[in-house]
């Protein structure tokens, strides 16, 4: 099993940030994501938990196209919560499709932050926390380490443009 | 707003979405409602995309994942904490 895990600062309050959270989808440096639909939506005791269904179009290698049956379409399914007392934003996230084959189990945490400005004031921020646990099923150990391998380096790439997706979405809630 | 994964529910997505949307903002962030609205929006989109979910036969592997990350535990894995 391998684990990334990043973390970041996004310069805008908690609420604007899962505001915009909802409307992350289309942004123009995250192409793959296709679609996303919302399955189930509910309120209980203050918390509003949403499950998602996210389908992904990949540049898959011709390596691992073979092994996952041709198709570079995946599907996942994501349940999150907003906890409105105490200001989080939860997404737990996993693979639908070549699960057989690989599990990607990701968790992404919004919560409230403060950062100092460029004229020394204070202001709200959130801070964003991301940690996928990724482990391939391989018969052969090579294979496998290959496998988590091209997802980690897949796995970093996606989180550079969704980060740069996410600035560019949130910049029109401010404007 | 991001596309249905079944074409023909993009636009009743789109409607309900809106509706969200504007209540997330204007009121269950602002503590004025604790109910999930919507009702109208949400039931023509539903309909649609789960006669699409059994059409395209994803609806096995959505709930193998069901019970392996339970919507009721904010989908988190079963054994991880």
């Amino acid at each position: 099993m391998k684990i990334f895990s990043s973390q970041y600062v996004f310069s805008y309050p908690w609420d604007t940030v899962t505001i915009a959270n909802w409307q992350k989808y289309p942004n123009e440096r995250c192409p793959h994501v296709q679609s996303v639909d919302v399955l189930r939506r509910e309120v209980k005791d203050g918390v509003l938990r949403t499950e998602r269904l996210i389908s992904v179009k990949q540049n898959v290698p011709g390596w691992l196209i073979t092994l996952i049956g041709g198709s570079n379409l995946s599907y996942v399914r994501e349940v999150s919560e907003v906890d409105i007392a105490n200001k989080s934003l939860t997404l737990r996230s996993t693979n639908l499709t070549f699960n057989s084959l690989l599990s990607v189990y990701e968790t992404v945490k919004y919560t409230p932050a403060i950062e100092v400005g460029e004229d020394d004031k204070i202001k709200e921020a959130t801070l964003f926390e991301q940690e996928a646990q990724i482990s391939a099923n391989a018969a052969f150990l090579r294979l496998k380490n290959k496998i988590e391998d091209w997802s980690v380096e897949r796995f970093t790439q996606n989180a550079v443009s969704g980060k740069a997706g996410f600035e560019s979405v949130l910049r029109k809630f401010t404007n | 707003m991001s596309a249905s994964f079944a074409e023909e529910c993009t636009e009743l997505k789109k409607k309900y979405d809106g509706c969200f949307n504007n209540w997330y903002s204007e009121k269950f962030l602002k503590g004025l409602s604790m109910e999930n609205e919507c009702a109208d929006e949400w039931s023509e989109y539903e309909a649609c995309f789960k006669n699409a979910l059994r059409q395209k036969g994803l609806m096995p592997m959505l709930e193998d994942a069901r019970e392996d990350a339970p919507f009721e535990d904010g989908g988190r894995l079963k054994g991880d904490k």
